[in-house]
C-alpha cells in the first residue's frame, strides 16, 4: 500500500476484521504457540537479536525502561499455593501481535506503520520521526523505540560483520518492533516469485519458530487452509474477525486456544495454546 | 511518443540535435514508432549527473556492447539469477583475451592482475543504499523473460536504470537511482504487476 493508497482509502483502510478487513490479502501470516511446550529458554529471543540487528541495551538502559527486545519471554508464577511457587513458573513469549486492526497504525502522523497485504503491520524505518504515539497506542507495549544510536557500542569490530544485511540498523530515534522476519518472507516470496509457484507451507520460517529447542512456535499463513497454522488455529476454535468466542466446549481439554487482549477487536495475528497443568 | 523515445534512449538528448537536427528528428520519430510496438512497459524517467568513477582499468563498455555485441548478461550473469548483476570474475576476461588483443596496454594490465592472482578492484558505480531491497531477477524475469522480449536487446532494459552504458567506456550513473525515480516507474507499469507496497522495498 502506497502512500497515495492510504491517502486516498482512509476509510477502508481502517475497516474492522469484522467487515473484511481492509485489504485484498495475498497472504495472512500467523503463529500458534503452544504454552505447554515453552521452557523459557529465551533462544527464540536470542534468535531474534540475531537476525534482526537488535542492538544490545545494556543493563543500565534496560532498568530505564530502553529495552531493546522485540520477542520478550514473560515471566508468571501463577501457583502461589505451592511451596516453591517458582516451580510453577510459566512463560509467555510476547512479540508483535501482527494485529488486523492494529491500533498502533491510525496514529502514526506519517504513515511510517501501515498494514500490508500480506497482514502484517509494517514499519518503515526511513519514514519514522520517532513520535512514539504507535508505542503508546499498542496494548501489547511491543514496540521498542531508539534511544540512542547504538551502532558503534552495541557492535564494536568486529562484531559489525555478524549484522544481517537483509535488515537495515536502525538509527537513533526510530521506532521498531516484530515484523514477523519480514526479510525471510520477502526472499520466500521472491523464491517462488522466480519459479512461479506460490509460496509452500512450512517454506517460511521465522528466526525465533527457527531456533525453539521444543517447536512451541509453528507459523504459516491463515489463508492456506492446508497450513500447519490454519489447522492449529480450527482446531481450537480459534478465527480472525471473531472476538470474545464463547467456547462452548471450554472444559475440553484439548481447546486450548486464546488470541490476547481479542476483547480489544484488534484482531491479533497469534494464537497462544493454554498451559495444562497438572492438579496437585 | 518523443518524450518517451528520449526517455528509452537517454544519450538522444535534444541538446545534441544541432545540424543534423532535421535527420536526426526523422530518425528519433521513427525508431519511437519501432519503440511504440516493442514495449509496453514505461521506462523510468529522470536524469542525474555521477561523478567519474576511476577504476583500475579503463574499461570500455562501449567496445563490448556496441562494437562487438556482447550480451550484457553474458558477463553480468548474476543480473538473472540474483539480487545483484555482479562484477564478472578476472577469469570471465580472460576466458577471452587470453587471446584477444593482447597487445593492447589494458589487456596487458589485466593479464598482470590475472598472473598476480589478483583481483581488479573495480569500484561499484550503482549502490543503492543499505535500506533498500532491490532484485535485478525479478525487473528482468518481469521486464523481459516473462514478456518473451528478446533477450539479444537485454541492453535497453538495463539501459532504463544504468543509460546508455553502451556508448560509455567506463560506466557512469546517469539516473538518479532514488525512490521518486523508481517508485513513479512502479506507478506508471501498474498492470505488469509493479508493487506500490513501502516494504517490497523499504527493510
Ligand atoms: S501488537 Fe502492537 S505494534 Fe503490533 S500490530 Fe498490534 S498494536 Fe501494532
Ligand atoms: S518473527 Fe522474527 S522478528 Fe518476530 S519475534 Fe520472531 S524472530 Fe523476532
Amino acid at each position: 500500500m502506497s502512500l497515495d493508497n492510504i491517502l486516498n482509502h482512509w476509510s477502508d483502510y481502517r475497516k474492522g476484521a469484522e467487515e473484511g478487513g481492509h485489504h485484498d490479502y495475498e497472504h495472512r501470516w500467523a503463529m500458534a504457540i503452544n504454552l505447554d511446550l515453552c521452557i523459557g529458554c529465551n533462544a527464540c529471543s536470542t534468535a531474534c537479536y540475531a537476525e534482526n540487528n537488535l542492538a544490545v541495551v545494556g543493563k543500565e538502559r534496560f532498568e530505564k525502561g530502553q529495552a531493546m527486545h522485540w520477542m520478550r519471554i514473560e515471566r508468571y508464577w501463577d501457583q502461589q499455593e505451592l511451596e516453591h511457587p517458582e516451580q510453577g513458573a510459566s512463560f509467555l513469549p510476547m512479540m508483535c501481535q501482527q494485529c488486523g486492526a492494529a491500533t498502533c497504525e491510525p496514529v502514526c502522523p506519517v504513515a511510517a506503520t501501515y498494514h500490508t497485504p500480506d497482514g502484517l503491520n509494517a514499519q518503515v524505518y526511513n519514514r519514522c520521526i520517532g513520535s512514539r504515539y504507535c508505542s503508546n497506542n499498542c496494548p501489547f507495549r511491543v514496540r521498542y523505540f531508539n534511544f540512542y544510536s547504538y551502532y558503534e557500542s552495541s557492535w564494536p569490530e568486529p562484531m559489525e560483520q555478524q549484522l544481517n544485511p537483509d535488515i537495515s540498523v536502525r538509527d537513533k530515534g526510530v521506532m521498531e518492533k516484530c515484523t514477523f522476519c519480514m526479510q525471510r518472507i520477502r526472499s520466500v516470496k521472491d523464491k517462488a516469485f522466480m519459479e512461479d509457484r506460490p509460496v509452500q507451507d512450512g517454506e517460511m520460517v521465522p528466526a525465533c519458530a527457527q531456533s525453539c529447542p521444543t517447536s512451541a512456535i509453528v507459523f504459516g499463513d491463515t489463508m492456506d487452509e492446508s497450513s500447519m497454522v490454519s489447522k492449529l488455529w480450527k482446531k481450537h476454535q480459534v478465527e480472525r474477525g471473531v472476538y470474545q468466542k464463547t467456547k462452548l466446549a471450554k472444559k475440553d481439554a484439548d481447546l486450548r486456544g486464546y488470541r490476547i487482549f481479542e476483547e480489544l477487536n484488534v484482531d491479533p495475528s497469534v494464537m497462544y495454546l493454554e498451559r495444562v497443568r497438572e492438579d496437585i | 511518443m518523443v518524450v518517451m523515445n528520449r526517455l528509452i534512449n537517454p544519450g538522444a538528448g535534444f541538446a545534441r540535435a544541432g545540424l543534423a537536427g532535421m535527420v536526426f528528428l526523422a530518425m528519433l520519430l521513427m525508431s519511437s514508432m519501432a519503440m511504440a510496438v516493442k514495449y509496453d512497459v514505461v521506462p523510468p524517467s529522470g536524469t542525474h549527473t555521477g561523478e567519474d568513477v576511476p577504476q583500475p582499468i579503463e574499461f570500455p563498455h562501449d567496445i563490448h556492447v556496441k562494437d562487438n555485441d556482447i550480451n550484457c548478461m553474458y558477463c553480468h550473469t548474476y543480473a538473472r539469477r540474483s539480487k545483484v548483476a555482479g562484477i564478472p570474475p578476472t577469469s570471465k576476461c580472460m576466458g577471452c583475451h587470453k587471446v584477444i588483443a593482447t597487445d593492447k596496454p589494458r589487456i596487458q594490465q589485466l593479464t598482470k592482475y590475472w598472473e598476480d592472482k589478483e583481483s581488479p578492484p573495480w569500484k561499484k558505480v550503482h549502490d543503492l543504499p543499505d535500506f533498500v531491497h532491490f532484485t535485478h531477477e525479478k525487473h528482468l524475469k518481469t521486464l523481459a523473460f516473462d514478456r518473451d522480449f528478446p533477450v539479444e536487446d537485454v541492453k535497453e532494459i538495463c539501459a532504463f536504470c544504468h543509460g546508455d552504458v553502451e556508448n560509455m567506456t567506463v560506466a557512469n550513473k546517469v539516473k538518479p537511482l532514488n525512490m521518486g525515480f523508481c517508485v513513479n516507474c512502479h506507478i506508471a507499469n501498474k498492470d505488469l504487476g509493479a508493487p506500490g507496497d513501502c516494504w517490497k522495498c523499504h527493510k
